[in-house]
């Protein structure tokens, strides 16, 4: 195998070992169907919430608040139930707060200049505030429609919901970001803002809009994962945010560039997932799980350097 | 001091270096010259111990040397300057110099007389203007190329390695800077210039030699030193022929300047451009000439003053209304301001008029193989040469990178055809080829602003030329008034200013 092909497929080779060491490792408990089942549901929110990462890491910046507008989503969606609103209503709500505090973020940075890190970071400390303020910061579990936790429940025609929300929203990105113009002025703003600006690319409205469309993604996260757990508490998301970044930086590993892909994302949202998954069922204690998780994001990255130098 | 015997360097198929020999004296000032891809690059980061020799040997003072690592040379007195070396912006000139060296202590403190002790008498003979107690951030582009020289003699270098010392300074501090680089080699300095400048290298070195195809193919000295000499060598032709067919008087206006002032244009700017007329826009770095190709492609605004095209208002919020308008424009600085250098050669040339390559009308998705059909037609116009429509940009070499910027806007017919520097930092015949190619834009009916640092394109592109002076024009000349010392006058006349 040459270095090239090691470091184009190394972290799908990666993703294949930790598959087939598990289900040998414990192969009723972690090929079983159930537990596939059980993995797409635990997949699901982290997939979403890190699709909305790779749309802003791949205009270059970074959105730190996709943890909280995903609480924010779910705690509005949860107060309209209580006051009687309608499923739809409640949940349309929910995802115009999550693109409206995307698209501030948006202007923050392309209209303000502020750095994303910064401007993110604080603004989602303001909505975790408003999640915290709105919910009292009790669990809201009342009156929640059973047509809402359909959303995030059970399956059709034998697949499970969510992953078919999964397939949906990922494919659809990874369709916009390939495919479309709008996807290659993005790309093309991370590659160069300035040289994009120049080429009279409309960069400040694709930034307030690739910054909507990622709030407005984890919103839909938030929203999923109250309607499969049925209870939604002011910081369900915020721990989020970091394994999607670590996803996307695993999936990274997987293009040529170095840069960020839907597909690739997916792959490390997967890298992740089984990790996590087949961990607890070997029996691997939590905290090791973690000390774990932290060293193969490490130890993926560093491969792909070496990979890179060596082509 | 330095010799090189034998040198040979290969990346996989290609020879970038085939027996190299070169040798360099103790305060001698050798120059290094050759096209984009002739080896000079592979050649300094053989000396500078970035890459080792496949062959060949290195001896200093005589002695065999084997550089495993930049480190090495650096201990053995090599210094390469590249023209972006990194200062500290918030360290004055003395901190600058000490970085990465030992700092004189006293009671366990940086002892910061010493440090400036060490380095005083240095500065006062080599650029005893330079102020010493200023953050670099603060000087001009000049004195920090000053405090690199500073930093790099300070610390025990013998031989410096300049890699186009002068590409990003203004013209008219070439000269200051080679003063003090003349004063740096009477220290006993060696040093080895490398430059596409060749009136510089005539100038300042005492001997030259030419790269060609990783091979050392002519040495010049003394009176056969000369820019024509050195051109001839490299095997091109040192005629820069004048376009012919001005633009003919009659042609109808494309695009009119009212009275036009932005933050950086002062004065207001008057002037038409016709239909397949070039007008060269010449000044020094800074005198505005630029600044007025972004007002026209809505890149910078416009505070007062009109524009018109083809006779209708046009008054654009960004360079997107520009794009619209029929409006054309390779920036100045292709990496930073051009280039998609991790991107393949199809998306760097499509992308600004996507649009023009839908799979179906009003539907945003472009269609591949009508993207590469464009590219191949349009490389072709352009004289690009490249190995796979995918490759990376990055891969190009630097004529070829602008070709492509050029090819952007080849399948259409622009109005305008904004160019800012477009020659810059390319060797002489990719340079000889980007001007024939200018010369076709305009002769294809476009109107043509090429802003230019050089005298010489000026001369040669425009059918008149623009001089720009502290953000005004100072004198339009038409092709047959215009001489080059009626053009370096015009830009360069001093006139009383603050300092």
């Amino acid at each position: 195998m040459t270095p090239s092909t090691l470091s184009r497929f190394g972290t799908l080779i990666a993703f294949v070992l930790l598959c087939v060491g598990f289900s040998l490792a414990a192969p009723q408990a972690f090929a079983s169907p159930a537990n596939l089942f059980n993995l797409v549901q635990q997949m699901a929110t982290l997939a979403i919430v890190a699709t909305a990462a790779t749309l802003v890491m791949t205009i270059g910046e970074f959105d730190l608040s996709v943890g909280f507008a995903a609480s924010l989503a779910a705690v509005i969606c949860f107060v309209l139930f209580a006051q009687g609103y309608d499923v739809w209503l409640a949940v349309l709500a929910a995802l115009a707060a999550g693109i409206a505090a995307g698209a501030l973020n948006g202007v923050l940075v392309a209209r303000y200049g502020i750095p994303s890190f910064v401007a993110t970071l604080a603004l989602g400390t303001v909505l975790s505030g408003l999640a915290f303020g709105l919910s009292g910061g009790e669990s809201l579990f009342r009156q929640v429609p059973d047509g809402f936790k359909a959303l995030g429940r059970g399956d059709l025609f034998g697949i499970p919901v969510l992953a078919l929300w999964i397939a949906g929203v990922l494919g659809a990105a990874g369709f916009v970001l390939a495919q479309t113009e709008f996807g290659r002025h993005l790309r093309a703003i991370g590659g160069n803002a300035q040289a994009a600006r120049l080429a009279g690319l409309p960069v400040r409205r694709d930034v307030v809009v690739t910054f909507a469309a990622a709030g407005g993604l984890s919103a839909l996260a938030g929203l999923l994962l109250a309607a499969r757990l049925g209870s939604v508490q002011h910081t369900m998301g915020e721990p989020l945010l970091l394994p999607a970044y670590a996803a996307v930086f695993i999936g990274t590993t997987a293009s040529p560039t170095g840069a960020p892909t839907v597909a690739g994302t997916l792959l490390g949202v997967a890298i992740t997932g089984v990790m996590v998954n087949g961990m607890t069922i070997v029996g691997v204690e939590p905290f090791i799980q973690r000390i774990l998780t932290g060293v193969i994001i490490i130890v993926a990255v560093l491969l792909r350097r070496f990979g890179r130098r060596a082509a | 001091m330095l010799a090189l015997r034998g040198i040979a360097k290969r990346f996989g198929a290609t020879n970038a270096l085939a027996d190299v020999n070169l040798s360099l004296r103790g305060g001698e000032v050798l120059g290094l010259v050759g096209h984009n891809g002739a080896g000079k690059s592979t050649l300094i980061k053989i000396v500078a111990g970035v890459q080792p020799p496949d062959d060949g040997d290195i001896r200093i003072d005589g002695r065999p040397v084997r550089f495993h690592s930049p480190h090495d040379a650096y201990a053995a007195g090599i210094r390469v300057i590249h023209q972006d070396a990194p200062l500290v912006p918030g360290f004055d000139a003395v901190e600058n110099c000490f970085l990465g060296r030992h700092y004189p202590r006293q009671l366990g403190m940086i002892d910061r007389r010493a440090m400036r002790r060490a380095i005083a008498p240095i500065a006062a003979g080599i650029a005893p203007d330079l102020p010493l107690d200023v953050p670099v951030a603060l000087l001009s582009p000049t004195q920090r190329q000053f405090v690199r020289l500073l930093k790099a003699v300070a610390d025990k270098g013998r031989l410096l390695i300049l890699d186009e010392p002068t590409a990003a300074l203004p013209a008219e501090d070439a000269e200051a800077f080679y003063e003090v680089l003349g004063r740096t080699r009477e220290r006993g300095t060696s040093i080895l210039l490398v430059s596409h400048r060749l009136d510089e290298i005539a100038a300042f070195c005492s001997r030259a030699v030419v790269l060609a195809d990783g091979v050392v193919v002519a040495e010049h000295a003394g009176a056969d030193l000369t820019p024509a000499a050195l051109i001839r060598s490299m095997g091109g032709s040192a005629a820069g022929i004048p376009r012919d067919a001005a633009a003919p008087a009659v042609a109808p206006v494309v695009l009119a300047l009212e009275g036009l002032t932005t933050a950086a244009l002062r004065q207001p700017v008057s002037f038409e451009v016709r239909a397949g007329e070039v007008v060269a826009l010449y000044g020094l770095a800074g005198s505005g000439r630029s600044h007025l190709l972004n007002a026209v492609w809505g890149e910078e605004k416009v505070h007062s003053g009109a524009m018109r095209l083809e006779g209708m208002a046009y008054a654009p919020r960004g360079p997107r209304d520009a794009v619209r308008a029929g409006i054309s424009y390779v920036p100045a600085d292709r990496h930073r301001s051009g280039l998609f250098a991790d991107f393949d050669l199809v998306f760097n040339k499509t992308l600004p008029l996507l649009e023009n390559y839908r799979r179906l009308p009003g539907l945003p998705l472009p269609d591949p193989r009508a993207e590469r059909a464009a590219f191949l037609v349009a490389a072709e116009r352009v004289a690009m040469a490249f190995g796979s429509p995918r490759q990376l940009a990055r891969t190009l070499s630097g004529g070829n990178q602008q070709k492509l910027i050029f090819s952007r806007w080849a399948n259409r017919h622009s109005r305008v055809m904004l160019l800012d520097e477009p020659t810059e930092g390319i060797d002489v015949l990719a340079r000889a080829t980007i001007r024939q190619i200018i010369g076709a834009i305009a002769g294809d009916g476009n109107a043509v602003l090429v802003s230019t640092s050089d005298r010489d394109e000026a001369l040669q592109l425009g059918d008149r030329i623009a001089v720009f002076r502290h953000g005004a024009i100072v004198r339009i000349f038409t092709r047959a008034e215009a001489t080059p010392e009626l053009l370096s006058a015009a830009a360069q006349a001093r006139e009383p200013q603050a300092a």
